[in-house]
């Protein structure tokens, strides 16, 4: 499999890999993103509330877009996503 | 013989009420967590079987051992007979936990049957491989001759998704659902799953959601291959789960021998 399908799903690129077709592509991105969303929202749904959705928006596809998860346990997304907003943090201090 | 996918919502629920056969949970779910409800469907006497969503069998990641390890030890504290997980990428080297896509190529059936192979080795025993739905894939051949390649060389079992052939059927206009199993050899599938999908307009495609009941269609197939073979039925229900009535009524239909 191309390493474009997974940028593209990442939301590290718009152009859609070469044989796929463009509908199921963004489905995958939305599902992904679905999925990030969801699981973040369960632990921290504070976040969502305080923020609005745009900002919730862009903050979820950030997180994965530069996503590395190498667990097998979904749930395991709380802590990497505690690393993502510490590692956001040290970037914007620097 | 039908089963029923058991998931957290009914942790509440009094399950002796439930007239499935048999349940199936996913590894993932419980091995780090108390597995008192399960202990519990098993001393009702109806048996659990594993299906995974995170073997990642068409991803880049090397096999994990150490995750296998925690499967089987599941399955021995269970007495579980079937794992199972899915013909699909979890992601490239990394999870996106969720389903994607292996291109249905001559170079994958060799890679993911050798993957499924070293899965085996690890596990000391046979595992089958659920058919899914995918939205966009790259194709050398069917769906069907590829599933097949890969199941014969990889000597693994076929855990049949009725409603993904229905699903994927719908979208890309391929094989009918009778068409895709008359490929098959059902000696190889040691059980079905039934569920429901819904139409998502923003994509113009119908998305495997789990969050309905099964259509007519699907149900008759699984019937007859259910009469032919004596093959169980399982019926996955993941979102907006009804009633413990309503999930009961669609059990009794999977139950009925004659078409609904």
């Amino acid at each position: 499999m191309p390493e474009d399908f997974y940028s593209y799903i990442r939301g590290t690129t718009d152009v859609v890999p070469a044989g796929y077709a463009e509908p199921g592509m963004r489905a995958y991105r939305y599902l992904v993103y679905l999925g990030a969303s969801q699981m973040v929202e369960a632990h921290f749904p504070e976040i969502r509330q305080q923020m609005g959705e745009s900002a919730w928006k862009e903050l979820i596809q950030a997180f994965v877009r530069q996503s590395a998860w190498a667990s097998h346990f979904y749930g395991d997304l709380k802590d990497e996503f505690l690393a993502f907003i510490a590692r956001e943090a040290d970037s914007s201090d620097s | 013989m039908a089963g029923l996918g058991y998931r957290q919502e009914m942790a509440e629920w009094e399950m002796s009420t439930v007239a499935a056969d048999f349940f199936e949970v996913a590894p993932e779910n419980w091995i780090r967590r108390d597995r008192t409800p399960l202990h519990q469907l098993l001393a009702s006497g109806r048996p659990i079987q594993l299906h995974g969503v995170s073997l990642s069998l068409g991803g880049q990641a090397p096999v994990q051992h150490a995750f296998l390890k925690s499967v089987r030890e599941l399955m021995q504290d269970l007495d579980i007979e079937h794992y199972s997980d899915h013909l699909a990428a979890s992601g490239d080297a990394h999870q996106l936990y969720d389903l994607f896509p292996i291109p249905f190529t001559n170079s994958e059936v060799i890679r993911i049957s050798d993957r499924i192979k070293q899965v085996q080795d690890v596990l000391g025993m046979r595992i089958a491989v659920e058919n899914t739905t995918y939205y966009t894939n790259l194709a050398e051949m069917s769906e069907a001759e590829f599933l097949m390649q890969v199941v014969e060389r990889a000597d693994c079992n076929i855990l049949l998704d009725i409603n993904n052939i229905a699903v994927n059927h719908k979208n890309h206009q391929l094989l009918g659902v009778h068409d895709f199993v008359s490929q098959l050899d059902m000696q190889r599938v040691t059980y079905m799953h039934v569920a429901g999908h819904e139409f998502d307009e923003r994509f113009g495609l119908y998305i495997d959601t789990h969050s309905q009941g099964v259509e007519a269609g699907t149900r008759e197939v699984a019937m007859a291959l259910h009469q032919q073979y004596q093959i169980p039925v399982l019926l996955e229900w993941d979102n907006d789960i009804p009633s413990i009535t309503h999930i009961n009524q669609e059990l009794a239909c999977l139950k009925t021998s004659t078409a609904i």
